[in-house]
């Protein structure tokens, strides 16, 4: 073997070893069915009483709860029909780099819980801080996945830190609650629509 | 270079689609039988005589189990291959730096 076989091989190794820790479970029909379910909590305002802060902060917990069942069903069952292992070591690491900054936005959105008059005057700051963290958490995770995650999670730091740039501005007033459910349904519900559109275009065009 | 180098390079890592496999083993604790199937892009029976000829020579480890009734394979480098496959980088870093100009 000569050097620049070595040289070769050596490179070789290092692509393969980067890419086996990487998460590589189809992200289209997570992205769709958080999508739909964030557009129908967004709509969910208009038919049922949500105006105060304690019903927003539910009404968005209760929709995250139900997205993370979404996330681990669509990948299980991915999992199950590829015959790979679902709780994988690339699996593992994501779930850990996502865990700190969703916690810390379940952490904060306890007050909100608890019907504090404050509340009700602050609660816009809930999906900016939110859309931050989420985004934290996908640019995290980003480095055990394709890096068009860690985008996504820049745009939602993006987003989130222009919200509440905007919603502070001394020009503007506090806005009232439905203007923060449809911050979330746009959020929350068409931009991963629009991710998930996005990456069955890809993926489609890929395998063709 | 030093020619002991390439004397030295064991035969069973050195081959190209078992240093594949075991590089892909190497960043990961263990990998189902599919993944390293698709990652490399070869069919059952090639993967198959390539996990044979690892785990004849201790580097492998297959464990057969089931995941919602289907059967799961997985694959996962023992000490002696983790070992291996360590030396044998260290073997082709060795011949990359010899042939360095002084």
């Amino acid at each position: 073997m000569n050097e620049r076989d070595a040289r070769a091989d050596l490179e070789a190794i290092r692509v393969l070893m980067e890419r086996s820790a990487l998460y590589r479970r189809t992200l289209a029909p997570t992205c769709l069915g958080l999508g739909a379910l964030g557009l129908a909590a967004g709509a969910a305002h208009r038919f049922l009483p949500l105006e105060t802060a304690t019903a927003f902060a539910l009404c968005w917990l209760a929709t995250a709860v139900l997205g993370v069942g979404i996330a681990f069903w669509t990948s299980r069952r991915q999992a199950v029909r590829e015959r790979e292992a679902f709780w994988s070591p690339p699996a593992r690491r994501v779930a850990e780099s996502i865990a700190p900054p969703l916690a810390a936005g379940f952490l904060l959105s306890v007050p909100f819980l608890l019907g504090e008059d404050w509340a009700r005057r602050v609660v816009w700051l809930l999906p900016a801080l939110w859309m931050v963290l989420y985004g934290c958490a996908l640019h995290a995770a980003g480095f055990f996945m394709h890096r068009g995650i860690r985008l996504l999670g820049w745009l939602y730091i993006a987003g989130g830190s222009g919200l509440l740039l905007w919603w502070t501005c001394p020009l503007n007033q506090f806005p009232p609650v439905a203007h923060a459910h449809l911050a979330m349904a746009i959020g929350f519900g068409l931009v991963h629509l629009a991710y998930g559109a996005y990456l069955v275009a890809t993926e489609r065009s890929r395998r063709a | 270079m030093n020619p002991s180098d390439i004397l030295q390079l064991d035969r069973v890592v050195h081959e190209r689609v078992r240093l594949a496999i075991m590089s892909m083993l190497a960043a990961s604790p263990d990998l189902s039988f599919t993944e390293v199937r698709d990652a490399l892009d070869l069919t059952d029976g090639n993967l198959m005589s390539h996990v044979r000829t690892l785990q004849e020579a201790g580097y492998l480890a297959v464990t057969k189990a089931y995941q919602e009734a289907r059967p799961l394979t997985t694959l996962a480098l023992t000490k002696a291959g983790r070992e291996a496959f360590a030396a044998h980088i260290a073997r082709l870093a060795a011949i990359v730096q010899h042939a360095r100009p002084a």
